[in-house]
């Protein structure tokens, strides 16, 4: 008994305090960062950081924290409009808008990184811009953003041409519309007017990356982020937990950037320009965990360990009053509300190369008078406001008020019954016509969401049978035009109508962003000369003529536009909703003295 | 003569009557039997007169109300009835239930028999054969032959009903490798008879007892399975299964909204429970050894 006491019951002891021991709370690595600003938060899943390879909304907001672009979006200002960033002055543009110079800022230095000689991070130039474009026309590097420029800048599509197939890509090759005039000088030449470069040169696709780090790392370089931005990365376990630390080479080359000064009304009574003229970035460190349960990001904001939280539908109750305000509990542990519209639009899209759905104009008015967007107002608390256009708010084009096919249920019935459907029975069959709506993910919210549509249809006597794929398999579908319905959204690329209106012209049709197959001579018309047209009236015009062709056809049931609500702790500053709010963080900052106080008064963990 | 009218089966249904616990279990499944064949009548009524069922409609106006005299078990998100829902996700275990063993079953038989009986080549054959469909993860081959076939009911009878022979299978070869040196065996041989007869009229009802067990303990086991595969998105998907229940309640669990994830859970429970301890019992009931004891 002594024997087996000695060899099962000790070891075994051992083994039982450890694993009890992993099973306690765990600090909070707070503590280690005691003396250093901190922004902790949340991340979903992202892919990497290379900024022509990814697209995804997490992957952008890591890219923009390391590399930087010519232009970014203003902070507080509203409109939106770009401001420098890398750029030394707004561009020199030719006076047939067809040729943009600019000249890019002097000393500025990409991070220190073994890539570089001696490991010295070395100045940016203008040919570092002209490399980073090319990359996006590079087709091995199969750039998710190439629509930017496809078709648009002289040289840059035989450019693409030539470097398809084995061959390896040659950079070094000439493009005639980007060059590179001297060391600070970069020239972009179009061959038709794009008003919306500046937009576009704002977006991390168009962000610098050193050659010698692509050609040091290769296929491993979107694991390596070597950029000049306010961050560098410090640790990253995929799908775990990222680390940034503020960017040593700023102080060293005497980099400084300041607090915009600039801003709305409701802005300034916010105290977001407080920090106006002071010097950014103010945070020494970013740690954010993935977490993809919103329960548990949320638990995660309450119990102090996470700055700010979006506010999912299902918390929704439990912190937002009737009036939209706080519950009382939150406004004591000083947490603030932020709410803002967002540049997003949902939307039921039509195959109109189905034999069902795509030939019978009727039908899809009848489905579209058949959506009861209140019912998805209720569902989603009053986060969403209904939309009874392609565009949501505020851009030009914008349909604040219910159209003639908008929900009717009366007027959805007798489309029905024209459309040859009576009651919703196909007489091809003698039972209830049954549609399929093909959905991207099977998260219980979007199923929630799909059953009450389903209930929608249900009351003109139609079956709408949900198909749930998988991200990759739902995008296969709708690329090879087999979907027949199927639920999307449109997040703006920029602020601009014709971005929406992009997704109805002809030659844009699956697997372009036109998933819905819309082919109308007179649109693809009207947005041919819109696209090259600055903003204006006469745009105003062009935007509300196709609008009201686009109602008419439905070729899409418009759906919602969300709000974007989020919550943050009162250590945490300078925090503004933003549409595109890539390049903030460097703007945020922690009041380490107003998260102690909130620790000692409140939190759990410390 | 004393043996007579005192077949296995008799038995069996003598000794397990004495078992109170069994027989509470054999009402549980009972009244699981009549709850799932009420919600299979509700579900054809509606199909046939092609209109949407009542536990789909939805109406946000109901929403996570709380049990009461009106909806015993409260509301969900949309407003629907989780009585009726729970009711309607007990059809779905049922029928994953009974057709992942109508496939299994006859799969693990037919080649534990066939094993057994001959031996040999055949027999290393099928050892081959479920050792290696044996030596692969199990949940991870399901989910292989689910995503292959899609979402829904179709896609879980495969997954599950390919995968879960092989406990069944190695039984009956042993079984069957004891009883064909039995003299019963040797007598049918030397009638002449042919292996297929012998095989299946004779030595198969004497090992019936083991289909019987097995199907007691995978039947729950199968609807564990399909209730995690829904909860995971990748299972049933438009129906109300449990798993699909439970994952919606998650949601709101911690706003106190308990009554979904509370009474499904209890209902898995229930079901799981009644199951296994029923198989327990039936297989005391149906071991020879313990068969003279207490008669």
């Amino acid at each position: 008994m002594r024997k087996f006491t000695s060899s099962f019951i000790i070891p075994c002891s051992i083994f039982f305090c450890l694993f009890l021991s992993a099973c306690g709370r765990r600090e909070l690595d707070t503590l280690r960062f005691k003396d250093e600003q901190v922004l902790y938060g949340q991340t979903s899943r992202f892919k990497g950081f290379d900024p022509v390879k990814v697209s995804d909304v997490a992957s952008s907001a890591m890219i923009c924290r390391v590399y930087e672009g010519l232009l970014e979006y203003a902070y507080l200002d509203r409109p939106y409009h770009v401001q420098l960033m890398l750029a030394e002055a707004m561009p020199d543009v030719s006076e047939d808008g067809l040729t943009y110079t600019f000249r890019i800022r002097k000393g500025i230095f990409y991070q220190d990184d073994p890539c570089f000689p001696g490991g010295k991070g070395r100045e940016l130039t203008a040919e570092d811009f002209v490399y980073s474009i090319k990359r996006i026309a590079d087709p091995k590097n199969a750039s998710s953003g190439y629509w930017a420029f496809n078709g648009r800048v002289i040289g840059l599509d035989e450019f693409r041409a030539s470097s398809s197939g084995a061959v390896l890509t040659d950079y070094s090759a000439p493009v005639d519309g980007l060059r590179a005039l001297d060391r600070y000088a970069l020239q972009i030449r179009l061959k038709e007017p794009y008003p919306q470069l500046l937009w576009i040169l704002a977006m991390h696709y168009t962000f610098a990356v050193p050659r010698e780090a692509v050609e040091f790392y290769g296929d491993g370089f979107i694991n390596h982020p070597v950029g000049t931005g306010p961050y560098i990365l410090e640790t990253w376990n995929n799908n775990y937990r990222i680390e940034f630390v503020r960017n040593p080479k700023w102080a060293e080359t005497g980099r400084i950037e300041l607090y915009p000064s600039t801003g709305t009304q409701e802005a300034r009574e916010a105290g977001l320009l407080n920090d106006a003229g002071k010097q950014i970035p103010f945070i020494d460190r970013i740690v954010q965990y993935v977490v993809d349960d919103p329960t548990t990001t949320w638990m995660m904001f309450l119990s102090g360990q996470f700055s700010y939280s979006t506010i999912s539908r299902d918390n929704w109750s439990a912190v937002i009053t009737p009036g939209r305000d706080l519950v009382s509990e939150m406004k004591e542990q000083g947490v603030e509300l932020l709410s803002s519209p967002t540049l997003y639009l949902s939307y039921i899209g039509f195959n109109l190369d189905d034999p069902v759905v795509g030939k019978n104009k009727k039908l899809r008015q009848a489905l579209s008078c058949a959506f009861d967007p209140e019912l998805l107002v209720q569902y989603y608390n009053g986060r969403v406001t209904p939309v009874y256009g392609p565009l949501p708010d505020p851009l030009a084009g914008f349909k604040s008020k219910p159209t003639a096919y908008s929900f009717n249920l009366g007027k959805a019935k007798q489309l029905l019954a024209e459309a040859g459907y009576p009651n919703g029975i196909d007489p091809a069959t003698g039972r209830r016509l049954e549609l399929t709506l093909e959905l991207g993910d099977a998260a219980p919210d979007t199923r929630q969401s799909v059953e009450l549509m389903v209930g929608m249809i249900d009351k003109i006597g139609i079956v709408l049978k949900a198909s749930y794929n998988n991200w990759p398999a739902f995008l296969d579908k709708l690329d090879r035009r087999q979907a027949q319905i199927f639920k999307l959204g449109w997040v703006a690329d920029y602020p601009d109508s014709e971005n929406f209106l992009q997704l109805f012209y002809g030659p844009n049709a699956s697997p372009g962003p036109n998933h819905s197959n819309y082919a109308n001579p007179e649109i693809n018309k009207l947005y041919e000369q819109l696209r090259t047209m600055l903003p204006g009236p006469e745009k105003d015009g062009l935007c509300e003529q196709m609008v009201n062709i686009v109602i008419e056809d439905c070729p899409w049931v418009f759906l919602y536009q969300p709000m974007d609500f989020a919550v943050t702790h009162n250590w945490f500053k300078n925090f503004s909703l933003h549409d595109f709010p890539y390049t903030m963080t460097k703007y945020r900052r922690v009041d380490n003295a107003a998260w102690n106080e909130w620790k000692a008064k409140h939190g759990r963990a410390n | 003569m004393s043996e007579k009218g005192k077949s296995l089966w008799s038995d069996a249904w003598r000794r397990l009557k004495k078992n109170r616990l069994a027989m509470v279990c054999l009402g549980l499944v009972a009244f699981y039997t009549l709850a799932a064949l009420y919600g299979e009548a509700v579900y054809q009524v509606y199909k046939a007169k092609d209109q949407t069922a009542f536990y789909q409609k939805t109406d946000l106006s109901q929403a996570y109300q709380p049990p009461s005299s009106k909806h015993w078990m409260g509301t969900d998100a949309l407003g629907r009835d989780v009585m009726q829902r729970l009711i309607q996700g007990t059809r779905i275990a049922y029928k994953v239930g009974i057709v992942t063993a109508l496939i299994a079953i006859p799969i693990g038989v037919f080649f534990g028999c066939l094993a057994g009986y001959f031996g040999g080549r055949v027999d290393d054959f099928v050892v081959w054969l479920y050792s290696t469909v044996a030596s692969m993860p199990g949940l991870l081959f399901i989910l292989a032959i689910a995503m292959v076939v899609g979402k829904g009911l179709l896609g879980i009878y495969l997954g599950i009903g390919l995968t879960t022979w092989v406990g069944l299978c190695r039984l009956i070869r042993g079984e069957v490798i004891k009883h064909k040196e039995q003299a019963y065996v040797m007598a049918a041989k030397a009638l002449g008879l042919s292996w297929p007869r012998i095989l299946f009229r004779h030595i198969l009802p004497n090992v019936f007892h083991v289909i019987i067990v097995t199907f007691t303990l995978r039947f729950p086991a199968a609807v564990s399975t399909e209730v995690f595969m829904s909860f995971l998105g990748i299972g049933v998907v438009s129906e109300p299964s449990w798993g699909v229940m439970i994952n919606s309640a998650r949601m709101r669990l911690w706003q106190g909204v308990w009554w979904e994830m509370t009474f499904v859970t209890l209902a898995i429970f229930g079901l799981v429970l009644a199951f296994n301890l029923l198989g327990d019992a039936l297989r005391d009931a149906l071991d020879p050894r313990l068969r003279t004891e207490g008669s």
